[in-house]
């Protein structure tokens, strides 16, 4: 042997032996590690940035919240039991009059930063979450409207006599809006609210590391401390990679499946599939504050231009047919006899009536839409669009993505941008109003932008009814065929909510607004 | 001396392509559809609110007027802040216009160092499976010109180039990972998070090496000098590994070179399949959101890479054949 040889072979054997000592596992077996984790739940939207929960309507950190907030009550809004109410910071709520609401609270519950939970802090939140400057502005009145009373540490008293609306509107906003710590309300929404979430949750908010929320167990949770170490919240924005995740074991929830995956999913032995009938409709708004839609019969032409179960066929088991501006499984959902069916002989009446027979004279119609985010809005536009064409609107679907539909959602003064658009609204809570007073009072029009007096006044008069029963029956008989007859907008259908999850996942409860419950969670 | 010479007329050259870049992708940013305004502030705000915040911001003077404040700030190393994202690099949307967290956003500059190196292993790794798998695919095709080495070279690199990488993405997804559980694919939580998209990436960029080394190869071994060698009595391994692979080596560098540059841009669609958390993604979040300093300092520091790679490629070409001149 020369040499070169023998140095040659000398560092072949050191390489073989030094690659003996390499740690494979540092390359491949991390991510499929099966001991004590997190749950890894993959979400399809971006959160805001600002912690402080009344200053969004932003869905995936509704969700979040969800983990790490704790409620007055939780509203299961299941559809053979929409209006049932399971209590969870409050023990009782007794309607004590029309006006006054009296709440008792759990005693030895204390917030995530260590402070002890009162009545203090009830009453903080619903004065500050009726601000009206609060982006989520929630209660049915400014805080003017309504006092707070603390009789002692753990009993609250709503009275909302100065608004003159009844106090049991509060029942239902109380599933609604988490409870804040005092403490941290009194600093102002440019304080600690902003910066992170501070709730009696099960789960406490570590940080948010890139796309990553971050939760973990807390162990002084008052049901007791959570099975699972935590809860990774991951905003990942495409449908494809999510599901992939999924199957791949990387995450073990995912959410907003597209019917195509529901198939793919269900073909599987290791991956089960939630539906349910959530708390979101999906409408067409009409901009009403300007022409040609500042017509109600314009308005009208159009819904009977629609044929929804088209829209349905479409949706496969992503939605489900409704008739009302409400899902039904909100508080006073009734199919409405008078809401606007398919029906071209009475489109081209009323088009013919509103000055535009056939449509001729009508301006250039632009119908935004979104992809990327609620399944099938562009396959349903497009029909949308051609139910219209057919019938003389000269229509043109603008479909773009998320960010950039979103930039152009809301009403703006002189009316928002286009003529119609495509979105769905979702509130966690079987409350009505958080719908349809958002939406179509005056003082708030988000979308559509409609101002008509007599809508208000229904709306008014329902928000003022004395007794649930008798607001049931001002829904049902005044305001709802109303707005079925003014249609300030079409709702599509009911969204229904699915989730994709590993079969190990046991015992995660999930909300029909999307907030989950895994206090009790277990990972098999 | 020649180093020197060398590197003050190409970082100059260089310095002038960056300024180009970016008067060009700040005005068509600002000329596009979008106003990012409006995104800050929420979509609830009135316009006189946005016209307000813009005005204040600046964003409302003429173009080269924003240009050259801009550029004065990037001279100084400050490529801004995130319109959009807070300082924990969230990936964020519909805020309110009365956010308390905007003074706080992400500096763009800490974002795309956050996110180049993961883009960069990615690269490099990418980079790696491509010349394992070209380097002796095309060399031997190269030494079998017209023959069935040389043939199936062609097949290869024919076969690769013709695979969509998004499609080859979720397919190899789909096999290594959720069939054969070998390897994690979504997300980042260890090396071993970046051979799936490597792969896929590797898979776009052989087959360019394959046909620049077959073609390049088989140029120098048609060569006189290699045919004296042969009288020389060396042997066809001393040919072929001390001579040939090393005159064939200056257009595979140049190559690899440009495929780094271009990797660096290309991983747009990759980084999204597999949420990977590099360049990619951010630029993509960052188009969507329409953040105008995140997609700006992008487009600057990419084509700063681009131009020292380019750079760094030329030298060593020029270090291997003393004859080229660049």
């Amino acid at each position: 042997m020369d040499r070169r040889s023998f140095l040659r072979y000398g560092a072949l054997a050191g390489t073989a032996l030094g690659a003996a000592r390499i740690n494979p596992d540092f390359f491949f077996s991390s991510a499929f590690a099966q001991e004590s984790r997190p749950l890894v739940f993959l979400s399809a939207e971006n959160i805001t940035g600002n912690w402080d929960p009344t200053a969004h309507t932003t869905l995936s950190q509704t969700n979040i919240e969800g983990f790490v907030m704790g409620y007055l009550t939780r509203a299961p809004m299941r559809p053979e039991e929409p209006d049932k109410v399971v209590y969870e910071l409050a023990t009782e709520i007794t309607e004590l009059d029309a006006h006054r609401l009296q709440i008792k609270l759990r005693e030895g519950v204390t917030f995530h930063d260590g402070k002890p939970f009162t009545a203090e802090d009830v009453k903080a939140t619903f004065e500050y979450g009726a601000k009206l400057d609060r982006p989520k502005q929630v209660y049915p009145g400014g805080p003017e409207t309504f006092s707070v009373e603390t009789p002692d540490d753990h009993t609250v008293i709503v009275d909302t006599s100065k608004g003159g609306y009844g106090a049991s509107l509060f029942i239902f906003l109380a599933s609604y809006l988490p409870i804040l710590s005092a403490k941290d309300v009194a600093e102002g929404p440019k304080g600690p609210l902003s910066q992170r979430l501070n709730g009696t949750g099960p789960f406490r908010f570590v940080e948010q590391r890139g796309n990553d929320t971050v939760m973990e167990a807390y162990d002084g949770y008052f049901r007791g401390a959570p099975k699972v170490t935590g809860v990774t919240f991951s905003f990942v924005g495409d449908a494809t990679t999510r599901m992939l995740s999924l199957m791949n074991g990387q995450a073990d929830v995912i959410e907003r499946l597209e019917p195509e995956q529901v198939e793919t999913l269900e073909a599987r032995d290791d991956i089960k599939i939630s539906r349910l009938v959530s708390v979101e409709n999906k409408y067409l708004w009409f901009r009403c504050s300007k022409p040609p839609f500042d017509d109600w019969r314009v308005r009208k032409a159009a819904c009977h231009a629609i044929d929804r179960s088209m829209i349905m066929e479409i949706m496969g088991s992503a939605g489900e047919a409704s008739s009302n501006f409400v899902s039904p499984i909100k508080f006073g959902y009734i199919d409405l006899e008078n809401y606007p069916e398919y029906n071209p002989e009475e489109c081209q009446r009323l088009l013919a009536e509103a000055g535009y027979p056939n449509g001729e004279g009508l301006p250039e119609l632009e119908y935004i839409t979104s992809t990327g985010f609620y399944p099938k809005t562009k396959e349903y536009g497009e029909l949308i669009a051609a139910l219209l064409q057919e019938q003389g609107f000269p229509v043109t679907l603008n479909v773009m993505e998320v960010a950039a539909w979103n930039e152009r959602l809301y009403d703006r003064p002189g009316g928002g941008p286009g003529h119609m658009v495509d979105c769905g609204w979702a509130t966690g809570s079987p409350e009505p109003d958080l719908v349809l007073r958002t939406h179509f009072h005056s003082t708030a029009k988000r979308i559509c932008g409609i101002v008509d007096p007599e809508i208000d006044a229904a709306l008014d008069a329902e928000r003022d009814a004395p007794s649930l029963e008798a607001r049931k029956e001002s829904l049902q008989t005044n305001l709802m065929p109303m707005l079925a007859d003014k249609a300030p907008a079409l709702s599509l259908f009911t969204s229904v909510l699915i989730h994709g999850m590993r079969t190990n996942v046991e015992g995660l409860f999930i909300y029909p607004d999307g907030q989950s419950d895994a206090s009790q969670t277990t990972l098999g | 001396m020649f180093i020197l010479r060398f590197l003050a007329r190409r970082l100059g050259q260089g310095a002038i392509i960056i300024f180009l870049v970016s008067a060009l992708i700040f005005t068509l940013l600002r000329v596009v559809p979008g106003d990012p305004v409006r995104l800050m502030v929420g979509g609830m705000a009135p316009d006189t609110l946005v016209e307000e915040i813009a005005a204040e911001m600046g964003l409302r003077d003429p173009i080269y007027v924003q240009f050259g404040r801009y550029m004065g700030k990037v001279l100084q190393g400050d490529l801004g802040e995130s319109f959009v994202r807070p300082a924990s690099g969230a990936a964020v949307g519909g805020a309110s216009f009365d956010d308390a967290t905007r003074g706080e956003r992400a500096k763009v500059l800490d974002l795309i160092a956050e996110t180049a190196p993961m883009t960069l292993q990615l690269a490099v790794l990418a980079m790696v499976f491509a010349l394992m798998v070209g380097v002796p695919i095309g060399v031997w095709g190269g030494l079998y010109p017209g023959r069935l080495p040389d043939r199936l070279a062609l097949y290869t690199s024919s076969l690769f180039v013709s695979l969509p990488n998004f499609w080859l993405g979720i397919v190899l997804a789909l096999l290594l990972s959720v069939k054969l559980n070998l390897l994690p694919a979504i997300g980042y939580r260890g090396f071993s998070y970046t051979i799936l998209p490597a792969l896929v990436l590797a898979v776009e960029i052989a087959p360019f090496i394959i046909r620049t080394l077959t073609v390049s190869v088989a140029g120098v071994m048609g060569q006189t000098f290699i045919d004296i060698a042969r009288v020389r009595g060396l042997s066809r391994n001393q040919i072929v590994f001390r001579h040939a692979l090393k005159n064939s080596a200056v257009p595979l560098l140049n190559l690899l070179g440009v495929q780094f540059s271009m990797l660096l841009g290309g991983v747009l669609v990759i980084e999204f399949i597999f949420d990977y958390p590099g360049l990619g993604l951010l630029t993509i979040n960052a188009v969507m959101q329409r953040d105008f300093p995140l997609i700006q300092g992008i487009a600057i520091v990419t084509a700063a890479v681009f131009v020292l790679i380019n750079i760094a490629v030329d030298l060593l070409a020029t270090a291997i054949d003393p004859r080229l001149d660049y």
